[in-house]
């Protein structure tokens, strides 16, 4: 069971009478690519919701490597090592590129930010954090940017940079490349791909050609519940899956 | 950051403040009252400027310093700084209670709520009158003593609360310029992230307001000590809207604009009150004014005018620089 | 018997705190503005019937016409001034409100004087209703029934009606309603207009109970803003609730502990708010 960074077991989220998300069982491997695929409405970002701690679970269970987080608050769920980006960009927009990655990173230890005279340099390792990040997103001729001012494929390249900074054994990022030009997809394909060597990545995307091409397994998920989970050439080829609704828009080739 | 926010500038700004008044003013409690009304405003800008909480109560808690000084130096005689100290510690107990109960709804609702809570505070206050003196409040506060002399002069006690004023703008510029300052301004910027990665919002947010009531609570006991009465007034509704008009005139993007808020107001009062009773029929007007034309306040003007300067100067130079 | 008196003062009282917070809650639902002015409309809407009643005009034409002027003078604020703060943050609709009302309350003091007065009981309903051995005010009656009734319309007419369907798609959003050809400044204004004539009403009905006095505005103000909180913004019923509980609450205390009975309104709210933060029937 070592190698499994997060797990849930028969997780549902309601909402009112909807069940939004029913009896997922999703098992996300370390240091792997997992992505979750799906029409609009399959639960997806509700089931990021629920990872997160943004809404509470109904029924089943949650375990960050093997330890049960079903009931952490959402910030203790940080701190035990998920960190998420967002499908909409949500930045500090007037603090600095710096700043945000700064803050991410910080928010690791947010108990540190209670002292009110504790100096925002004292922290090295917090600093060093938010630099090594900013590196990673190669953004140096921005650091020091307010956020709002950066271009579209910055921004989403920043959402996703501060879900690193957070060191997390899992990062959860919700549709990266929403809304990207061409140029900048290729790059945070790139991105995603290397997170995966040293971090476990789970994510939800549209993009087909991203999805085959870099995920280690996919979990495709229909109204609520998981339809199918495997490696890119199996979901490619299950006819439940073509059959049901993806049809021809799996397009992308396998590298 | 503009240029004219950084500590050290800030500083230096506080610090000529002290030492012109009194060449400027006339009259030593007036200046000590702008320097009073000064720190108190600036507590409030840490709510409104530094985490985005407009808070209608700053009231409560500056009544509340008026009544631990009225009660403990008139019926106890106790040591003016110890009442003091009291002071804080209670000013900073009720902001955290006040704060709990507020933050728990937000943005128009927090407000209202705030406001009235400032309405209970008052009616409070009215109500156990054995302990107040209900709207005759508490007379004969006495004035602070120093190795046996007492600061009965204007000019005396002005010192006293210079030292005061100068620790505690010290203490803010400190605080937001902490990772606790910059974490408040995450939050002001974008609460429901700064919740995702990590931050527990409410503790922040109630902290804020445990700092900014202590230093408000302060800032009500000197002035009791300073007018050697705790009145009614002090815990009112108009308290909390004066204390924030102060604040919002003098412009929540830098500390020292909250000074320019306090002076602004005070200077106003003092002169247009002598002319004329109804003069907040003017201030008023002046409210509608700086909403409608100067959003960024006292503070904003005193940056476009440097920024103005700054051209100014660099250009020449660059023509020089050509020839 | 004393207990069912002080309850039903507390509903006429806690009928008039709903018809403030109603007027509040509508210009917040739709334009989104946050008007410490509404004491203020309360406060001239007292004044303006004190005046008439005193220049000798009857009760019964004074209600109606100072209830007008309120709305009125609203309107024209909103089209002169209002209108062009709207996309500003809240803190300036607070500044610019709170200097309205400041001008207002020196205004009052200028024309009216520091003291206040006291309206007589309208002709007509100076006796008493005998119900048994109870004895009550007939005018105390007079506005429970005319803030039922309002109450009653103002649910039809924002649920029931093309203007209430109108009111309420424009709080979704101002856009789509120029979309469907409205003209939405138009709107905007006769909404305040009728949300701050509600609060004029309110006044000019609490004229003949309570007498006017400068500070009546602020006053009302934060009561308008507890029965907004413990209701729920945006709830009817909930702010019809809150409003009579609040009043009936204070009405009790008067017998129980006078001097506590304002008090005891801001402690029900704190008791709400601790229990349900989204206060008794809010949905958001």
């Amino acid at each position: 069971m070592s190698d499994i960074a997060l797990q849930t077991h028969g997780l549902g989220v309601r909402y009112g009478t909807f069940d939004a998300l029913s009896d997922v069982n999703l098992s996300v491997r370390c240091n792997s690519v997992h992505s979750i695929i799906g029409p609009n409405g399959a639960g997806k970002t509700t089931m990021f919701h629920a990872l997160t701690g943004t809404v509470a679970a109904s029924s089943g269970r949650i375990e960050l490597e093997g330890r049960d987080v079903t009931r952490a608050s959402d910030d203790d769920r940080v701190r035990l090592g998920i960190a998420r980006s967002f499908q909409v960009t949500s930045l500090f927009p007037e603090l600095s590129l710096r700043e945000n990655l700064r803050l991410a990173a910080q928010g690791r230890t947010p108990w540190q930010a209670l002292i009110p005279w504790r100096r925002a340099e004292a922290s090295k390792s917090v600093l060093d954090m938010a630099d090594a990040v900013i590196e990673r997103l190669s953004l140096g001729h921005v650091a020091t940017r307010a956020a709002g001012e950066l271009s579209h494929g910055q921004q989403r390249r920043l959402e996703v940079g501060m879900a690193i900074a957070a060191r997390p054994r899992v990062i959860l990022l919700d549709e990266p490349t929403s809304g990207m030009g061409i140029d900048d997809i290729e790059g945070m394909k790139t991105l995603i791909r290397d997170l995966g060597r040293d971090h476990t990545v789970l994510f939800i995307e549209h993009n087909m050609g991203i999805v085959m091409n870099i995920s280690d397994t996919i979990t495709v998920m229909r109204l609520g519940r998981t339809l199918v989970e495997g490696p890119p050439a199996e979901v490619r080829d299950n006819p439940e899956v073509k059959a049901a609704y993806l049809g021809n828009m799996i397009t992308g080739d396998i590298a | 950051m503009h240029i004219l926010d950084t500590a050290k500038v800030q500083i230096c700004l506080a610090l000529a403040t002290v030492l012109l008044l009194p060449f400027v003013l006339n009259s030593g409690i007036l200046a000590t009252e702008i320097l009073i009304y000064a720190m108190v405003v600036a507590a409030c800008n840490l709510l409104l400027g530094y985490t985005g909480l407009l808070s209608f109560g700053q009231g409560i808690f500056f009544g509340l310093g008026t009544y631990v000084a009225g009660v403990l130096t008139t019926r106890w005689a106790v040591p003016i700084p110890l009442v003091l100290l009291v002071a804080v510690v209670l000013g900073g107990l009720v902001a955290t209670a006040v704060g709990w109960f507020s933050i728990r709804r937000q943005g128009v609702y927090f407000v209202m709520l705030t406001l009235a809570f400032a309405q209970m505070f008052y009616f409070l206050a009215y109500t156990f009158s054995d302990i107040t003196g209900g709207d005759n409040g508490l007379l004969g506060v006495p004035r602070p003593q120093i190795m046996g002399h007492v600061l009965d002069g204007p000019w005396g006690y002005y010192s006293f609360v210079a030292i005061f004023f100068l620790v505690i703008f010290a203490v803010l510029l400190v605080v937001t310029r902490s990772t606790f300052g910059r974490t408040l301004l995450a939050i002001r910027e974008n609460e429901g992230r700064a919740a995702a990665i990590g931050f527990p919002v409410r503790l922040f947010k109630i902290e804020a307001f445990a700092i900014s009531g202590a230093i408000t609570a302060l800032g009500g006991a000197l002035h009791a000590l300073l007018i050697g009465i705790a009145p009614l007034e002090s815990i009112n509704y108009h308290t909390s809207e004066m204390i924030l008009v102060m604040t919002i005139i003098g412009g929540s993007t830098s500390l020292f604009g909250s000074v320019m808020g306090a002076g602004f107001y005070l200077l106003l009062s003092d002169t247009l009150s002598v002319i004329w009773p109804r003069w907040l029929l003017l201030l008023g007007l002046v409210l509608v004014t700086v909403a409608l034309f100067f959003q960024r306040g006292l503070w904003g003007l005193v940056e476009r005018g440097w920024d103005a300067f700054a051209e100014r100067r660099k250009g020449p130079q660059k023509e020089a620089g050509d020839v | 018997m004393i207990y069912l008196f002080q309850i039903l003062n507390g509903i006429g009282l806690g009928m008039l705190y709903f018809l403030l917070a109603a007027g509040l809650s509508i210009i917040f639902g739709l334009l989104q503005f946050v008007n410490f002015a509404h004491g203020a409309f309360y406060l001239l809407g007292a004044y303006l019937t004190y005046d008439l009643v005193e220049r000798g005009v009857s009760f019964w034409i004074a209600l109606p016409v100072a209830t007008l002027i309120v709305a009125i003078v609203a309107g024209a604020i909103e089209a002169l001034l209002l209108h062009r703060i709207y996309k500003l943050p809240h803190t300036f609709h607070i500044l610019v409100t709170v200097g309205i009302a400041l001008v207002f309350q020196e205004l009052a003091i200028i024309i009216w004087g520091p003291i206040g007065g006291s309206v007589p009981t309208p002709d007509g309903l100076g006796g008493v209703v005998m119900l048994g051995n109870f004895v009550y005010p007939q005018y105390r009656l007079f506005t429970i029934a005319v803030t039922a009734v309002l109450a009653g319309g103002l649910w039809w007419l924002l649920e029931g009606t093309r203007v209430g369907a109108i009111v309420r798609a424009g709080s979704e959003s101002a856009s789509n309603m120029a979309l469907l050809g409205y003209n939405t400044m138009r709107i905007n204004t006769a909404v305040f207009a009728f949300g701050a004539g509600l609060a004029g009403l309110a006044g000019a009905l609490a004229a003949p109970i309570r007498g006017v006095e400068p500070f009546m505005g602020a006053e009302a103000l934060s009561v308008a803003f507890v029965v907004v909180v413990i209701g729920g913004m945006g709830s009817y019923t909930g702010a019809l609730a809150a409003g009579l509980m609040i009043g009936i609450i204070q009405s009790l205390m008067t017998t129980i502990w006078p001097q506590g009975a304002q008090l005891f309104i801001y402690i029900a709210m704190a008791a709400v708010i601790a229990i349900r933060p989204r206060g008794l029937l809010g949905r958001v």
